[in-house]
This record gives C-alpha cells, structure tokens and sequence, in this order.
C-alpha cells in the first residue's frame, strides 16, 4: 500500500510538473529548456523557507510559485528575444546558471550536499508525516492545478498561445502583443513548476542539485512528446505512462548498476520511436514574411 | 487616412525601399505592381511593422506609427492578409474567427467562456464564416481548406477583426480561376464597406478590376502613380517588365 501511494504522489507532482511544461512547449511551441530550472527554484525555496525562516505550508507554496514565475518572467524577457534554436539554448544557458547556482552558493543552498530536514507541512496543527494524509492534500493540489491549467488551455490565451505556435506574424497582424503573451504563459507554466517543486521537497525531506539535472528535463520532454505536444490529455496519460514504465523492473533481479540505467534507457527508446515517427508533425517550420 | 513619406530601408546592405512616398484616403483602393523584387511586400512589412524605416515616416489617421509595434498597428485598424496564406492551419475554421473577434474585444471580457460577450463573439464568427460560405466546415481545420477557401478566410478574419486599411499581398495567389472569382467579389464587399485597400498584384487586369489608382514600384521607388488606364499606356511600365 506505501508503494502505491507512493507512486501516486509521484505520478501527482509529475502530473503538476508535466503539464504546466506542456503549456510552454506543447501548446506556444516554446522549447523552453529551464522547466527544471524552475522545478529546482520552487523546491528549493520551500526548503529554505520551511527550514531556515519556518514558514507555514501556504506561504511556502505561494512564495515557491512567486519566485518560479519572477524568474520565468526574467528568462522570458531575454530568450524571447531570440528566435528558433537560439532561443532554446539561450533557456539552456538559465538553466546552467541556476544548476551552477545550487551547486555553488553554499552558504544559501548547501552546495552538493543539499538541504536535509524539510519538515512535512501542518495544515491545521496537523503533521502530514503520513504519507496518505500528504498524498490528499498532493491530490487536492493536483485537481486545482490540472483545473486551472485545463482553463488556461481552453481560454483565449491559450488560442492566441496555440496561434502564435504556428503564424507570429499573423497573430500580431491580430493586434496581439506576442511577446507579452510568451512571458505570461512562461510566468504561468513556471508558477506551476515551482507548486510542484514545492511538493517534492515537501515530500522527499531533501533535496539536492542532482534531483535537478538535465535528464530530468529530457524526462518531461519525453512525457509531452509522448503526450502529443498541446495535447491535455495526452500529456496526462503519457504521464501515469511514464512514471509507471520503468516499475516493474523493481521487481526484476538485477543489479542496481543495471537498473538506473535501464529506466533511462526504457524512456529514452519510447521518445526515440514517437518522435521517428512523428518527426513532421511535431515541429513544423514557422513561416517567413 | 494613411501617409507614406520618403521611405527607406535597408535590409543588409541592400536598399530596398529608396524614397517611397504615397497617401490613400479612407475607401481609396490602391493597385501595387512592380517586378520581383521591387520592393512591394517589404513597403506592406515597413506598414504593418514587421520591419522599421531608416529614414521616412508612416501616418496613420494623422498619428506617427513609424515605429509603432505591429499588434499597436493592428489595434488602430491596418489589417494584413499575407501572400503565403496568414492563417492558423491547425485551428479550425470557427476558432480563426473566434481569435480575431476576442482580439477586438479584449482579454477581460473574453475570460471566461461563458461570458456573454464569448457566446456573442462565436455568433458573429458563424456569421462571418457564412459570408464566405464557410458555415459549413466551421469545424474543419484551417490547414484542410482549399486555397481559395483560405484566402476568403483570411480576409474575413480581417474584416471581423475590424481593419479599417487592408494590406492585401497578392490575394490571389494561390488559388484556383473558379475561387478567384469569389475572393474578388469579397474584396469588393470590403470596399463597399468603406474600408481602404492596397493590393499587390501581378494580374494588371485584376488590379484595374478594383482599383482606381495603381502605384508601379521598381528599385524600391515609386515610378508611376496614375489611373489604371494610364499606367497601362506608359512606357515605362513596359520598360520594368520587359527592358528597354
């Protein structure tokens, strides 16, 4: 039962992580590398927070998404600037700059050695430590978040969001100021990663730069690719897919040298085999004046 | 209405617009022919504000918009139908509509779906889509239309989206003899409505059809500005095309 809610908490913060990706990469079609780098801001603001100042589970949240968004909103600000491939190396260069700050700021982050001791959230004088109670309050978070998202998808924004994927030009020629536009959607989208950063740092107790890495974010790319980018549902399947993919090697009796890298190996063979065979679709060329 | 004056732009080290000068007044239609390369998309792009002038200025109902940002542009009535097809492929046809009505309406009162300002907008989207007999494949995806059939929708997103100046790049372009019959009479119906249209054109008979004034740009200038008619009968229109 532990290890089914366990997966379930899991699968949750992913839904949360996932799908707020998806709103940058699948529907504005912005190949927007830093996605973990907000993941790592709101993780490791809720552990500073909780630790060293003792903030209470709401504001911790709050002040998690805050900090993703400001810097969603200064990435935005530069990469946007750039077009095409640029852009995409110029989130990868925020992304370095983020993972380059949790590694060195020792005196803040902790360096390699991360920060231990997050204490589970009280909400009402009440400790989760049970991993049951956490996973209703990771479920509750999940529903409002994927509700929100949802809206955001199906709203005006998300159409001028979908419709400057395809034609910029066309969408300006619309009155629509795009780039105001992009920076909105990453404040959302990196809002939502610092929610879920938040949740994993309140329920792994530690955290370090590691959790953070670059395979992370091959790893959510691989989800919304699966997923069909802007694809809602599609992303929420690919999902519980896979997170639960590599299961069942547990089960397996392997040596653990083996192991890891067979998850990474599993998932990199699925995203290999969608993108072989969606390789048209998945992105096509913006049109030139 | 609009005031182009003494243009320049440089692309590289190429100097595409070289002193463009013209004015249209509200319900002008304005014919654009040139050679390739002459400079006729660049002056809609320096227009609508894809690309800034080096020297010169652009008017706009007596207001500078030289260096205005094309969605400002767009907000204050120039409307764009671009020569390789503006829409939005992977939306369907209602939803291309819908985005440039809530465009008009504005953010607040188009959040909520369920507004009553959204039930009226996907209304008037319906109505649009029929003036271009369109109702029929609202939930089709744009990218599936014929060529024809997307022009029509391009420029009656346009004319939803309420542009008062219509930025016309060779309209029919594109599209089939039996459709460019029906993207004339619609550009007809937008200059029965009052609205100013510019038309890039290579077809002179298809400019003469809907212009009163034709504009011949050659090296980035204008060299004739006269009555269709007369621009037929100068030499120099057969000199661009053909050599001397």
């Amino acid at each position: 039962m532990e290890y089914i809610i366990h997966l379930a908490i899991l699968v949750g913060i992913y839904l949360i992580l996932a799908q707020s990706f998806n709103l940058t990469i699948g529907l504005g079609r912005m190949f927007n590398l830093a996605h973990v780098a907000s993941y790592a801001l709101g993780a490791y603001v809720t552990a500073l927070a909780s630790t060293e100042l003792e903030m209470g589970f709401g504001r911790c949240l709050i002040s998690s998404a805050l900090v993703s968004g400001l810097f969603a909103i200064l990435l935005g600000g530069i990469a946007l600037r750039l077009a095409g491939d640029y852009f995409a190396i110029g989130t990868l260069a925020f992304a370095s700059i983020v993972s380059a700050l949790l590694i060195n700021w020792k005196s803040v982050t902790k360096g390699v050695l991360g920060i231990p001791g997050i204490p589970r959230p009280e909400i009402g004088g009440v400790a989760l430590y049970d991993n049951l109670q956490f996973g209703y309050v990771v479920g509750v978070l999940v529903i409002v978040s994927l509700t929100v998202l949802y809206f955001v998808f199906s709203s005006p924004f998300g159409r001028v969001l979908r419709g400057q994927a395809e034609d910029q030009l066309a969408m300006m020629a619309l009155g629509r100021d795009v780039r105001l536009i992009n920076t909105l959607g990453f404040f959302i989208a990196s809002a939502f990663a610092g929610v879920a950063g938040a949740l994993f740092a309140y329920y792994i107790n530690y955290i370090d730069p590691s959790s953070f890495s670059f395979s992370e974010m091959v790893f959510l790319v691989t989800i919304v690719v699966v997923g069909s980018p802007g694809s809602f549902w599609g992303c929420v399947v690919a999902t519980f897919f896979l997170v639960l993919l590599p299961e069942p090697l547990r089960f397996v009796d392997l040596p653990s040298s083996i192991l890891g890298p067979m998850r990474q190996l599993l998932h990199s063979i699925v995203l290999l085999s969608v993108v072989w065979f969606n390789r048209a679709k998945l992105f096509p060329a913006q049109r030139e004046v | 209405m609009l005031e182009v004056s003494d243009l320049h732009l440089k692309i590289g080290d190429a100097l595409i617009l070289n002193g463009v000068s013209f004015s249209a007044q509200a319900g002008d239609s304005i014919g654009i022919i040139g050679p390739n390369g002459s400079g006729k998309t660049t002056l809609f792009n320096c227009l609508s504000g894809f690309v800034l002038p080096f020297q010169g200025s652009v008017s706009l109902r007596g207001e500078n918009i030289t260096h205005t940002p094309p969605y400002l542009r767009a907000e204050l009535g120039v409307g764009r139908v671009f020569q390789s097809f503006g829409i939005f492929r992977e939306m369907t046809v209602l939803e291309n509509l819908v985005v440039a009505l809530e465009s008009r309406a504005g953010v607040l009162r188009t959040f909520f779906p369920w507004s009553t300002t959204s039930r009226m907008i996907r209304a008037q989207a319906k109505e649009f889509a029929a003036q271009v007999k369109l109702d029929g494949k609202l939930s089709q995806r744009a990218g599936m239309l014929s060529g024809g059939q997307m022009r029509l929708l391009e420029i009656v997103r346009a004319l939803a989206f309420g542009a008062e100046v219509f930025l016309l790049d060779e309209p029919t372009a594109g599209v089939s003899p039996k459709m460019k019959d029906e993207v004339a009479a619609l550009i007809s119906h937008v200059q029965t409505l009052g609205k100013t249209t510019l038309i890039i054109e290579h077809d002179i008979n298809f400019v003469q059809s809907f212009s009163k004034r034709v504009l011949v740009l050659d090296q980035g200038r204008v060299i004739l500005d006269d009555s269709p008619e007369n621009v037929r009968k100068n030499d120099l229109l057969r000199e661009i095309y053909f050599g001397k």
